[in-house]
């Protein structure tokens, strides 16, 4: 009431006024709650106040229904809230104008139809509708038969196609497949496209025993991989013939079709041999021409001789292996002439039984990793997921420790490479913490002492800490 | 996992790594390197348990570690 001077004078004839239809008490906290929003509005209020009762005041006063209720907004705020409204919602007008020209143009296609066909069109459409199913039955009944088996053909051949394209689209259930065709193919049909995608996946098997080159390639050909995998499905480095007595038999026949058909070899070679080039490039002309020719025995025959005197499965396999096996051993031979790789392939997939060393690339020989400790880890970190107790079966295993002889030639060289730009003679801890970093195992979150802690036995743990001090 | 005592050969591992960079191996790095490796088991035997009850094995079969190494392989290149 006593805020300003201003409008109590005005009021007070308004209360006056008011105080016929009011009582004091819904007055005073009447105006004491319209006064709140300003004073400019009161000159225009009172006419409210004149035709409500109190209680009617007090509900409009709250909730203002009012002003909803009232044509013409007589109040400043009505007004400014009709404005208001009627520009947060302009959609009222458009939806007027778009009304009219909607109708307009009904009405125009309506003028259109009916100058074009002022009476017929009711008439006709509603007898043509039920005139043209009367027909179709008599002819349905007839041709029935026959569209049945049209309209299933279609649908027939979509969904076998669907799953061959599922198939294409997705690139790892194939490989097994793929290889099994594949090398059908080879043997049978020497089809020169075969050709191209062989030398890939060699590539692709040199390029993983030295994996230092393998950081740019292995992001490129992803889809070579699986072309590689096919490979070492069939003849694998470590040597296991865990897949199908099936897959030997149609090897053997595959040997023994070369064996037979070495004329035809001898063309395909020399096709052959045109990609592969480029990959050596350091004129090793006469490794590739060994390998094309059935002459290249001087390197290859003794190795499957001598596994064919071993077993036979084994020999018919190796049979297969001998001739791709002079390919990556050419390939690092050219890459690294210097080192022993190309004695290192050959090794590998002789002394699958031996147990003999593999070397490195530096020429040292490798330990491997005990399969005890390979298949406790996998033991422990398979169960999580797999359910209570899996087992682990010997080609997994193998699987297993060729993947991690892998990851540490590919993990020593990373490290190798961090340690030789901070320009240190030796691996420290600073580069293996590098390489989680660079891999995502560490961050903010992650620490080495969290995964140790999660991961190491306490001793190793406490190495670790002695080692480095956080 | 502490019960074991014997985690895995150390010399071993630090042998493999220095065979294959042809550099020292410091002190304590290998116990990092196995970590990591350790890592790396972890994440491909999740992999290829995926892969595998994916494709409906019962378990783990050789192939599907096979097709899982390579991506794994990149996974963990620094």
């Amino acid at each position: 009431m006593a805020t300003t001077p201003n409008p109590r004078p005005r009021r007070s004839p308004r209360e006056s006024q008011a105080s016929e239809s009011f009582t004091p008490v819904g007055d005073n906290t009447l105006t004491g709650l319209q006064r709140l929003p300003g004073p400019t509005r009161y000159p225009l209020t009172p006419s409210r106040f004149m035709t409500t009762t109190p209680s009617g005041n007090r509900s409009a006063s709250r909730f203002t229904p009012r002003n909803r209720g009232v044509g013409a907004p007589s109040t400043p705020h009505g007004l400014r809230a009709m404005q208001r409204r009627a520009a947060n919602t302009p959609g009222r007008d458009r939806r007027r104008s778009g009304r009219i020209q909607r109708e307009t143009t009904f009405d125009i296609l309506r003028n259109l139809g009916k100058a074009l066909a002022p009476t017929s069109k009711p008439i006709q459409s509603s007898p043509q509708q039920p005139l043209e199913p009367s027909p179709e039955p008599e002819r349905d009944e007839i041709e029935e038969l026959d569209n049945e088996p049209a309209t299933e053909r279609p649908r027939l051949s979509l969904p076998v196609e669907d799953v061959e394209e599922v198939d294409e689209g997705s690139p790892e259930p194939r490989p097994p497949r793929l290889s099994l065709a594949f090398e059908e193919d080879e043997d049978i049909t020497h089809t020169s496209i075969e050709y191209p995608r062989r030398a890939i996946s060699e590539a692709d098997r040199a390029r993983l025993s030295m994996m230092s080159f393998g950081a740019p390639r292995l992001s490129e050909n992803f889809g070579d991989a699986t072309g590689l995998e096919s490979d070492s499905d069939v003849g694998d480095e470590t040597g296991v013939i865990h897949d199908e007595g099936a897959d030997d038999t149609v090897i053997s026949q595959g040997a023994f079709d070369r064996g037979g058909e070495t004329e035809d070899l001898g063309r395909f070679n020399l096709n052959f041999n045109f990609p592969s080039p480029p990959a050596p490039g350091d004129g090793d002309f006469d490794e590739p021409i060994n390998d094309d020719g059935f002459e290249l025995p001087p390197v290859d025959f003794p190795v499957e001789d001598a596994i064919l005197d071993d077993s036979g499965d084994i020999g018919d396999t190796a049979g297969e292996l001998g001739i791709e096996l002079n390919l990556p051993a050419r390939v690092s031979l050219s890459e690294s002439p210097g080192i022993v790789g190309g004695g290192l392939r050959a090794e590998e997939h002789i002394g699958q039984g031996k147990k003999q060393k593999k070397l490195s690339r530096h020429g040292i020989p490798v330990p491997n990793i005990p399969s005890g400790v390979i298949r406790k880890l996998a033991t422990r970190f398979a169960p999580a997921r797999a359910g209570s107790k899996t087992k682990i079966s010997k080609t997994t295993l193998a699987a297993i420790e060729q993947a991690s002889s892998w990851y540490f030639e590919q993990v020593s060289e990373d490290v190798a490479a961090y340690s030789k730009h901070a320009g240190r003679k030796t691996i420290d801890e600073s580069d293996v913490t590098a390489l989680m970093r660079r891999q995502r195992h560490l961050n903010g979150a992650n620490t080495v002492f969290s995964l140790a802690q999660k991961h190491l036995p306490k001793e190793l743990l406490q190495d670790m800490r002695l080692a480095m001090p956080p | 996992m502490a019960a074991t005592q014997k985690l895995y050969p150390r010399g071993t591992v630090k042998r493999i790594v220095k065979a294959h960079s042809n550099r020292n191996v410091s002190k304590n790095a290998d116990i990092l390197i196995f970590l990591d490796y350790m890592l790396f088991m972890q994440e491909l035997m999740r992999e290829a348990s995926i892969r595998s009850r994916k494709a409906g094995e019962k378990n783990i079969s050789a192939s599907s570690v096979r097709k899982v190494t390579e991506r794994t392989l990149r996974k963990f290149k620094g």
